[in-house]
């Protein structure tokens, strides 16, 4: 769009001329061009200039048409012939003296005579020097307006003293030029198209020139409908002009009408963009484009029509952009296409780019063409130099040497100017520049593919003027595109140009890269190649060109003097200086020349053990490959080996760098087209872990070396490209399972132990009792170096392994079970133990470190484990060694065992309270149990109870008892109660055998007069009854239970029974009922006596009472045996009116024993009642 | 005449492709083809702009080259049809005429149990099957 000047490009503007009176133009000038529309000035401080500057137009006006439009019409028009002249006098000048008067009334005559013939409009401004108005005259002013014959309201009066006045003056003066202006316009457009219709024009160049002149009136007036329809006017008629018009030579009359017709063009093409007919535009676009693209004109100035073409397409493409701003939006543009002869891209700018590109390499090839064909033509050139370009539009004339003078030009001297003209250009680069604006501006609109297809076009421009680096990299994105959409063929043509490229800039590693891919590229013989004749360097994409590529690239890596090398220039070798590796990984397109595919036979391997490992390699490459030595690399850097070719000579360098490897010996390493080599080898691990397979490195020639990623056969991807073509598929290893299954990668497990751990628990563990658990170390083959032994002691219910340091801040209560500590070996002090070994011992986890054992060496240590609570819980004991005193291995092996400990309680303590025999206080709580009270066991004051402890085995192993007591906890020396025992504290120890019960009988006597009463913790010292020798050691665990509380209440009446303690058939007794009353009331007694068979009574059966307050009344009777054994007394029944409670002696209580005759006692001497109480129970 | 036709893949790939010139430009149609599935991709994923064309198998001109027009077609299973011409007024009754007839060879040609799915078709009875339809373009509203 540059090439056109300004005037063409911007819409005309009207232009006005001031006259006079300089000081005050510079003010008029920025007003009107503020106005809307602007106004241009053509500002002259006097007279004179400007009727030099009309007088120069006349001069040079031809006397006949020799052109279609001059060259500076427009120009003219725009800058130089105004529509309206202001001639500005000032108040002193009209109104002064005659001499100044003349002078006004001369410079009128003068500026008529010059405007008249041009039809100029004139305005006259008088302007004010001072304030006052009417220092002017009626009369002068009529003679002035007579003299310049112009209407009353184009005599003007300017006021610039006054701001509100200058306002005033200016918009008047805006308003006043604007439809002045307006009407010369108008007028010279009606007086050119009389013109065209009445015909009277001599040729058709002047029909043209009229519609243009027309048209560009109607722009000055901003009439953009006539412009427009004038511009086509004229557009058609030159399009009718073509092969009718003979006035100059048939080329550069071709050349005249297309420049013509460009510039028509591009004004309708602005003006319909402008009014947003973005759809008409193309359209119209599209018309010019087919009526035009077939003018080629003659054969040796073909390269300017397509020269003419790109243009026509650049041009467009600008306008296109620079509207597309206001644009709406494209997609409702097409939508509303019914004819459907519009597509997308036609409303694109970078559609139309993309063509003046293909245009412009037409004209480069059309150039070269014409060049080569006349090469005497640009010797004798010179004469080109005074060729240039004439007044009218699209004429080129000679310029002689003497002054102005021109000479037209025949066709030959133009042929010949025009090629030097476009040899001056560097077309390549105009054309990267169309295309990389196509690119950029598809870009945004995200079509890949056309932007791909613009950055071949321009990778093969940067590529012909030998920018190579550009090249490569265009050319490299565009690989990419077409290798993921896999358009072979196209790829071919790509990586064809940056082979050439990397060969041409020497990049040895690129150039094989490029050539492997090429010669592995699905390109089939079933390809026509015929039709690929302009497939760039590369050739046509066909299998024999593919075994071309693979021949030539193996040539050069077995370090034959390659053919390559040798007519090329240069660097393109591969020697010991410059070896060669390269790397191809997943997603590498060299994944089609060498694919790795690594199988372990067993997921899970021993250390030691060899398995099975297949090595499988694909190729694509046309001819078969052969390998010299495949090194296979693992994670473990000792599993490494190499394969070597028998068939070829061992490679020097092998055995040199190879330190200890593997080395194995394949018969053939032949690599067919699509079959897979497959190598099974055996391969033994002696670290566990994970062993992989990382790579395969292949080395062909001796300093050419591929490493290839290892791939799983399980999980390995389709070949890129390949996967679309009909092939042979088959398994990469022989078994079909392993190629679904197998994995480049395997465990190795740890080694066997082979070390014995064992957990010597016996039994369940006892309640608060510190429970010893041997464990054992025997070493059964392996020498245990830094030996570890870790304990956990975890809740069987779940609750997981008590981390160290989640047990840290947690209370001891929590844990029920706790480990105390481990004690080592006998003769180990535990002391010597912490100096120099870990150990570190928390409640639920141990560490304990092992000392260095011998093979078949045993060590043993004692875990102290305290249960809390009875509850089972499960110990963990592992212990980790390295069988090998180098400790950088790191090679642990470890041992776990468990087992699972329960916990018991060993004794259940349990009481009971006991009144003295036969004597029944009345306790009224029993009776009547208040609702609210707890349920705490009541005891009469003032009376001596008896408490029965009893220590029940719940255990399967017998138990030694050291002593019972009821201790007072609190440890204060005021005791409420005195609790005695009347045998000796220390049983002797007592053995109790399971589930045997050991009772001890207490009395309690309350001292003090509360109601409540402590009456301390039973104290049990017990052990096991162990047989072995150890128990010396043992201690004694004392077990705790506590007495509940017991209230104290006084009791209102208290019953008891007398009788003696045994009878005599036939011997009476007294059997006496007591009833004492130790309240201050006088109690109401009922009483019944019930006959019993084995007695015979006197006394009273029934019978109601008094009991005075503080006494005791007696019932008295006297009873004689009739049966012997034991017997059941009379029972008495006696009821409390006051209380409504009764009492009845409970059947032990009224059982008496009836000797059949006197007994005969032999009386020990330690107590009768001493043993009774104190002798186990039965 | 009709100067190209391929049949695209519905991972843009190439399944068929075949050109009908004598010149050497098949590159430039393999080229043109492939700059042709943006305007598929386009239509495709903005179906409003193609509005009435929805859900229709016919997709219009796709863009007009200086020498060529090209039309394309979508079947259901997102593979595409395409075809080269360089007849400058085609009628659009023909265009759809001829992918009608080539989209009944392609569905017998992939239905040959031999044929894999996704791969190019190499099946010969289809090449002549195509050049059939493509000698036969045009004719039925010539005659």
């Amino acid at each position: 769009m540059e090439e056109y000047p300004e005037e063409y490009r911007t819409p005309p503007v009207s232009l006005v001329s001031l006259v006079g009176c300089a000081e005050h133009q510079a003010v008029i000038s920025r007003h009107l061009l503020a106005e809307q529309p602007p106004i241009n000035t053509l500002a002259l401080p006097d007279l004179s200039n400007f009727l030099l500057l009309l007088a120069q137009k006349d001069s040079s006006k031809p006397p006949q048409a020799s052109g279609i439009l001059r060259r500076d019409w427009l120009i003219k028009h725009r800058t130089r012939i105004p529509s309206v002249v202001a001639a500005l006098f000032s108040s002193d000048q009209v109104s002064g003296d005659p001499t100044q008067w003349l002078q006004v009334c001369s410079d009128l005559d003068n500026l008529k005579a010059v405007l008249r013939p041009r039809n100029i409009k004139l305005v006259v401004v008088v302007i004010f020097q001072s304030s006052s108005k009417d220092d002017i005259n009626e009369d002068r002013y009529l003679a002035l307006r007579k003299r310049a014959e112009v209407d009353t309201k184009y005599l003007l009066n300017f006021n610039p003293n006054d701001d509100t006045e200058l306002k005033q003056s200016l918009t008047r003066l805006g308003s006043t030029f604007a439809e002045l202006a307006s009407t010369y316009y108008r007028e010279e457009g009606r007086r050119i198209k009389t013109r065209i219709e009445k015909k009277s024009y001599s040729s058709i160049d002047f029909n043209i020139r009229y519609c243009f002149k027309v048209a560009v009136f109607a722009e000055f007036r901003r009439d953009w409908v006539e412009a427009l329809r004038s511009y086509e006017d004229a557009y058609h008629t030159v399009r009718e002009m073509i092969g009718t018009s003979t006035r100059l030579p048939p080329i550069q009359r071709l050349v005249e009408i297309k420049t013509v017709a460009e510039q028509l063009h591009f004004k309708i093409s602005t003006l319909l963009l402008h009014g947003g007919k973005v759809k008409e535009a193309v359209i119209w676009f599209n018309q010019h484009n087919a009526s035009y693209r077939k003018l080629v004109g003659a054969p040796e100035v073909i390269f300017l029509h397509w020269e003419w073409m790109s243009r026509q397409f650049l041009v467009f493409a600008e306008l296109l952009e620079t509207s597309s701003v206001s644009v709406p939006g494209i997609s409702s543009l097409v939508s509303g296409t019914a004819d459907g002869a519009l597509t997308e891209w036609q409303f694109h700018p970078s559609y139309y780019y993309q063509l003046a590109a293909h245009y412009l390499k037409e004209k480069r090839l059309s150039l070269e063409l014409t060049l080569s064909m006349s090469e005497t033509a640009i010797e004798t050139d010179s004469s080109a130099e005074s060729v240039v370009p004439s007044v009218y539009v699209g004429q080129f004339v000679r310029l002689l040497e003497q002054g102005d003078a021109v000479q037209p030009l025949t066709d030959e001297e133009y042929t010949r100017f025009a090629i030097a003209e476009g040899k001056r250009y560097q077309d390549t680069f105009e054309i990267i520049a169309l295309l990389k604006k196509s690119c950029e501006s598809y870009g945004n609109l995200k079509p890949r593919r056309m932007g791909s297809y613009c950055g071949l076009q321009m990778a093969a421009e940067y590529f012909a003027v030998g920018d190579f680096s550009n090249a490569k990299q265009l050319f490299d994105e565009v690989a990419s595109q077409y290798r993921q959409e896999g358009w072979v063929t196209l790829l071919w043509e790509v990586v064809g140009y940056l082979r050439e490229c990397s060969r041409k800039s020497g990049s040895v590693k690129d150039f094989i890269e490029y050539s492997l891919e090429m010669a592995a590229l699905p390109v089939l013989s079933g390809t026509d190649p015929q039709g690929f004749k302009e497939c760039g360097p590369a050739g046509p994409p066909s299998l024999s060109q593919r075994e071309i590529i693979h021949k030539e690239v193996f040539q050069l890596v077995s370090g034959e003097a390659g053919s390559a090398s040798a007519e090329d220039n240069n660097d393109i070798k591969i020697n010991g200086d410059n070896p060669l590796h390269l790397e191809i990984d997943l997603v590498s397109p060299l994944r089609l020349v060498l694919l790795a595919s690594v199988a372990f036979h067993e997921q899970i391997i021993k250390p030691g053990v060899s398995t099975s490992i297949t090595l499988s390699l694909l190729s694509q490459l046309p001819l078969n490959v052969e390998i010299d030595q495949l090194e296979v690399q693992f994670n473990q850097s000792k599993c490494n080996f190499i394969i070597v070719n028998a068939q070829r000579p061992p490679l020097a360098a092998t055995t040199e760098d190879q330190e200890g490897h593997r080395v194995e010996s394949a018969p053939s390493l032949t690599l067919a087209t699509n079959k897979w080599l497959r190598l099974t080898y055996d391969i033994k691990s002696e670290q566990s872990g994970r062993l992989e397979c990382i790579s395969v490195i292949a080395k062909m020639g001796p300093h050419f070396t591929i490493c290839c990623r290892a791939e799983c056969p399980a999980s390995m991807e389709d070949l890129p490209l390949w996967k679309f073509e009909e092939r042979v598929e088959t398994f990469p290893t022989k078994d079909p399972a392993l190629a679904f299954s197998g994995q480049k990668a395997t465990h190795v497990e740890e080694p066997d132990p082979l070390v014995d751990l064992n957990i010597g628990a016996s039994g369940p563990a006892l309640a608060e009792e510190s429970f010893i658990v041997p464990v054992t170390v025997v070493s059964r083959g392996h020498d245990i170096y830094s030996g570890e032994l870790k304990i956990n002691i975890v809740d069987v219910r779940g609750g997981g392994l008590f981390s160290p340091r989640e047990t840290e801040p947690s209370a001891i209560e929590s844990h029920h079970v706790e480990l105390l500590g481990v004690v080592g070996p006998e003769g180990e002090d535990e002391s010597q133990l912490n100096s120099d070994e870990i150990k570190k011992i928390q409640q639920s986890f141990g560490l304990v470190s092992v000392p260095f054992l011998k093979n078949g060496d045993s060590w043993s240590c004692k875990l102290e484990i305290k249960w809390h609570r009875p509850k089972p819980v499960m110990l963990f004991v592992s212990l980790g060694y390295s069988p090998h005193s180098n400790e950088s291995t790191a090679q642990k092996v470890n041992v776990h065992k468990s087992l699972q400990i329960e916990g018991k309680t060993a004794v259940e303590i349990s009481h009971r309270f006991m009144l003295p025999f036969r004597r029944e206080p009345l306790l009224l709580t029993r009776i009547k149990p208040a609702p609210e009270s707890e349920k705490l066991p009541s005891l009469p004051s003032n009376e001596t109870s008896l408490l029965i402890i009893s220590a029940r085995n719940c255990t399967e192993v017998p138990l030694q008892l050291l002593s019972m007591s009821v201790d007072n906890e609190d440890g204060d020396s005021e005791r409420s109660c005195s609790v005695q025992h009347g045998g000796e504290d220390n049983l002797g120890p007592a053995l109790l055998v399971p589930g045997e019960e050991f009772k001890k009988v207490f009395t309690i006597i309350p001292l003090v007069d509360s109601s409540k009463l402590n009456l301390g913790t039973v104290c049990l010292r017990w052990r096991r009854n162990d047989h072995s020798g150890s128990t010396i050691t043992e201690t004694w665990v004392l077990t705790k239970h506590k007495l509940p509380e017991v209230e104290l209440e006084v009791s209102p009446l208290v019953v008891s029974l007398e009788c003696p303690p045994y009878a005599i058939i036939g011997e009476p007794f007294t059997y006496l009922v007591k009833i004492q009353n130790q309240t201050p009331l006088l109690q109401e007694i009922k009483f019944s006596l019930a006959d019993a068979q084995s007695f015979v009574l006197s006394g009273s059966h029934s019978d109601t009472f008094f009991v005075l307050p503080k006494s005791q009344h007696a019932l008295s009777y006297k009873v004689v045996p009739l049966a012997s054994g034991s017997q059941q007394l009379p029972k008495v029944t006696v009821t409390s009116v006051r209380y409504s409670a009764g009492f009845q002696a409970s059947s032990t209580a009224s059982t008496v024993f009836v000797f059949p005759s006197k007994p005969e006692f032999k009386m020990g001497d330690a107590g009768e009642t001493t043993r009774m109480q104190s002798i186990a129970s039965e | 005449m009709i100067v190209c036709v391929a049949v695209v893949g519905h991972q843009n790939n190439p399944l068929y492709i075949q050109s009908f010139t004598e010149e050497d430009d098949a590159l430039k149609l393999h080229h043109i083809v492939h700059c042709s599935l943006d305007v598929v991709d386009e239509r495709v994923n903005n179906p409003k702009k193609s509005g009435p064309t929805l859900n229709e198998t016919f997709l219009g001109l796709l863009y007009p080259t200086e020498n060529y027009k090209v039309y394309g077609y979508l079947t259901n299973t997102k593979v595409k049809f395409i075809l080269v011409t360089t007849d400058l007024d085609v009628r659009d009754a023909d265009v759809r005429n001829f992918f009608r007839r080539f989209h009944a060879a392609y569905v017998d040609a992939v239905s040959n149990p031999f044929h894999v799915p996704g791969k190019k078709i190499t099946s010969k009875t289809f090449a002549e099957r195509v050049s059939t339809i493509v000698k036969s373009f045009g004719l039925s509203s010539a005659g």
